[in-house]
């Protein structure tokens, strides 16, 4: 099928009304949750996961994806108005973004971030479709140490990419892995870690593991530590950026769009960094980079372009390869899985209205947003108001209800508590959740794949070092972790991410 | 790495060497023939020695001058906790609305002392909502009992 066919399929699929639906329930809950801090989009999915049991397999993706790219929209709102993030991809947007609105400019500022965020998103969707295809043949070609290859890579940009200590992202990947082989041994069947028990022979939930560690932990941070709540007061005049805004907003919204997208596709990148890298480049090319942190409209274009452009890009490794190559893809990849579709190189073939009907969607879903976030802005500003006294038993309810419909099982909700508390522990204690959730998620597949390998070369572990693919990939893996010795300049920039990469 | 964090790999190291230590009971195989035990236990090998580099690396300068963390409200943080745990006990026997009817009333009164009007009306309406939006509406399975159904 070819590109003009796989659109025109494909809006036929996302334009049908039920599927129209499923996208605008999607960005709306995006968009609402960015908006409030404490909730992200990993929670927010993991909790509608069962609501999807009802629907059809498309239309239940589109909706997933809608909230996490909507997300990226609502979360640049709260940082602007608010400073502080409404969700952790728009932290580098609270830096220049609160400056803008206390000079008066929440206007432009929040136009900016709708309409970068809608160019970039609209960039990557083009990208995808690119893309996908012709990487769907590549990976048709993959064996287990080219799988193994890739989540090597995945693993080193996850651990190597945090701010705080390398180590302890190391030592919470593996913590990850370890508790992903809890259950049954995934080629003899044989139990492992369970201590006889049935419930534990399934292994842990996933979803219990990341409600509690994005979600409850989140909420018991807030209630110790006290929410500030200082919504902007002034009223919010002229949304359309200025001509002057546009000249300077043009260049770092065409630079953050391929730069997020690029980044994206990466695994273990996630929509973050990318904002940190593109207000970092930025800062660095400008002519007055002291006009920074003053409120300069290029730091609030630019990092929300290039979270936007990267939501789309983590999409690849999904729909290509059926690998999850950051948290929120582990919950899309969850979503494909309970509807018995298994995302990879056969999707395109197999499964084309989800792949052109998600794909088109996500423009579709652009389009909306362009609508909420704009004309609609009034409504979530006075959501910020809701008092977090309000709020927090609600969310908390939610992850509970969230996590019980899944399964039907208290014992999920006891392993999502028990996560909510070893989750705030490791924050205060510095520890990152990401790796370790990632690290979960693809502990099975790296397990599988490796011991393949080794069944395939009779235990040589220089089969990952014989064939093409699978060589790119450790080495790339190798040169992650030896690059920021070499380079102190890129050691430096890589200082700046933030700590927690909820993705 | 400050005492609490030396404190915390400590803890860590425990359970990678508890880990390893019933790892290690499960069938290795060969590198030719992995078994079961392969992957648990070369994860809670390196798992156990992370740890240990962590425990012994260098205390950081750094960290002086780093902002303290912000005080936590440790004991409604705990009370929350407490609050939900039970919850999860008794949410099977007694049913989705009064289970979920008490528990928001204890978060809207006890901890954020709201009246008791607007505490018990909320937590009655809240209880009932969502009921009525993920059970019956969105046919989501919640547990059943004395008030559930």
């Amino acid at each position: 099928m070819d590109l003009v066919h796989g659109l025109t399929y494909g809006l036929s699929v996302s334009l049908q009304p039920s599927n129209l639906v499923a996208c605008f329930i999607g960005v709306f809950v995006g968009t609402l949750i960015g908006v409030l801090p404490g909730i992200g989009p990993v929670a927010t999915m993991s909790l509608l996961l069962p609501v999807t049991f009802a629907m059809s397999p498309t239309a239940s993706i589109i909706m997933m994806a809608g909230i996490y790219y909507g997300a990226m929209y609502g979360g640049s709102t709260t940082s602007i108005l608010v400073n502080i993030p409404g969700e952790a991809a728009s932290v580098v947007t609270c830096i220049d973004g609160y400056q803008m609105a206390r000079q008066g400019r929440a206007g432009p500022a929040l136009g900016i971030s709708a309409l970068g965020s809608f160019i970039a998103g609209t960039f990557s969707v083009l990208g995808i479709m690119l893309l996908a295809p012709p990487l769907t043949s590549v990976a048709l070609r993959f064996g287990p140490p080219e799988i193994f290859g890739l989540l090597l890579l995945g693993f080193t940009m996850v651990t190597y990419l945090t701010a705080g200590s390398k180590l302890k992202a190391v030592a919470m990947a593996l913590l990850g892995m370890l508790l992903g082989t809890v259950g049954l041994d995934p080629i003899s069947a044989s139990p492992r870690f369970t201590y006889g028990s049935v419930t534990l022979g399934d292994g842990l939930g996933l979803v219990p593991i990341i409600m509690g560690l994005f979600g409850i932990s989140e909420v018991l941070l807030n209630i110790g530590q006290g929410v500030k709540q200082e919504v902007f007061d002034t009223r919010i005049k002229g949304l359309m950026p200025t001509r002057e805004d546009w000249r300077r907003s043009a260049g770092p919204i065409a630079r953050g769009s391929v730069l997020g997208f690029l980044l994206g596709i990466l695994p273990g990148i996630g929509a973050i960094i990318p904002t940190f890298i593109s207000y970092a480049l930025e800062k660095r090319i400008a002519r007055q980079p002291e006009r920074f942190g003053r409120g300069a409209i290029e730091g609030v274009a630019g990092p929300e372009a290039a979270n936007n452009a990267a939501t789309g890009g983590s999409m690849i490794p999904l729909l290509t390869l059926g690998l999850a190559p950051n948290v929120v893809m582990a919950v899309l990849l969850g979503a494909f899985l309970i509807h018995g579709v298994q995302p990879g190189p056969l999707l395109i073939k197999e499964h084309p209205e989800i792949f052109w009907g998600v794909i088109t969607s996500m423009y579709v879903g652009n389009v909306m947003l362009l609508v909420l976030n704009l004309p609609l802005i009034g409504l979530w500003v006075q959501l910020l108001r809701v008092p977090y006294g309000i709020l927090f038993p609600l969310i908390l309810l939610f992850c509970v209800i969230g996590v019980y419909s899944e399964s039907a099982n208290v014992w999920d909700i006891v392993v999502m508590l028990a996560f909510g508390v070893v989750g705030l522990l490791m924050k205060r204690f510095g520890f990152e959740a990401a790796p370790l959730v990632l690290a979960f998620v693809l502990g099975r597949m790296a397990e599988e794949s490796i011991r393949q390998s080794l069944l395939m070369s009779s235990g040589r572990f220089s089969i990952l070092l014989t064939r093409p693919i699978a060589t790119v990939f450790v080495v790339a893996a190798l040169s992650v972790v030896a690059l920021p010795v070499l380079l102190p300049p890129v050691r430096r920039m890589l200082r700046t991410v933030p700590p927690d990469d909820t993705a | 790495m400050t005492g609490r964090e030396r404190g915390a790999a400590a803890v860590l190291l425990v359970v990678g060497v508890i880990a390893l230590e019933e790892a290690s009971r499960l069938r290795f195989g060969s590198l030719a023939r992995p078994g079961p035990g392969f992957f648990p236990v070369v994860l809670a090998a390196a798992f156990s020695l992370v740890c240990a580099a962590l425990l012994v690396g260098p205390v950081r300068t750094r960290d002086a001058d780093a902002p303290p963390l912000p005080r936590l409200g440790w004991p409604k943080v705990v009370a929350t906790m407490a609050a939900l745990f039970i919850y999860a006990l008794v949410l099977e026997p007694v049913g989705f609305v009064a289970a979920t009817f008490v528990l928001l009333l204890f978060f809207f009164r006890a901890l954020e002392r709201q009246r008791w009007l607007v505490a018990l009306g909320s937590s009655l309406a809240t209880a009932l909502l969502t009921y009525l939006v993920f059970r019956v509406w969105l046919n989501v399975q919640l547990p059943a009992g004395l008030w559930g159904g």
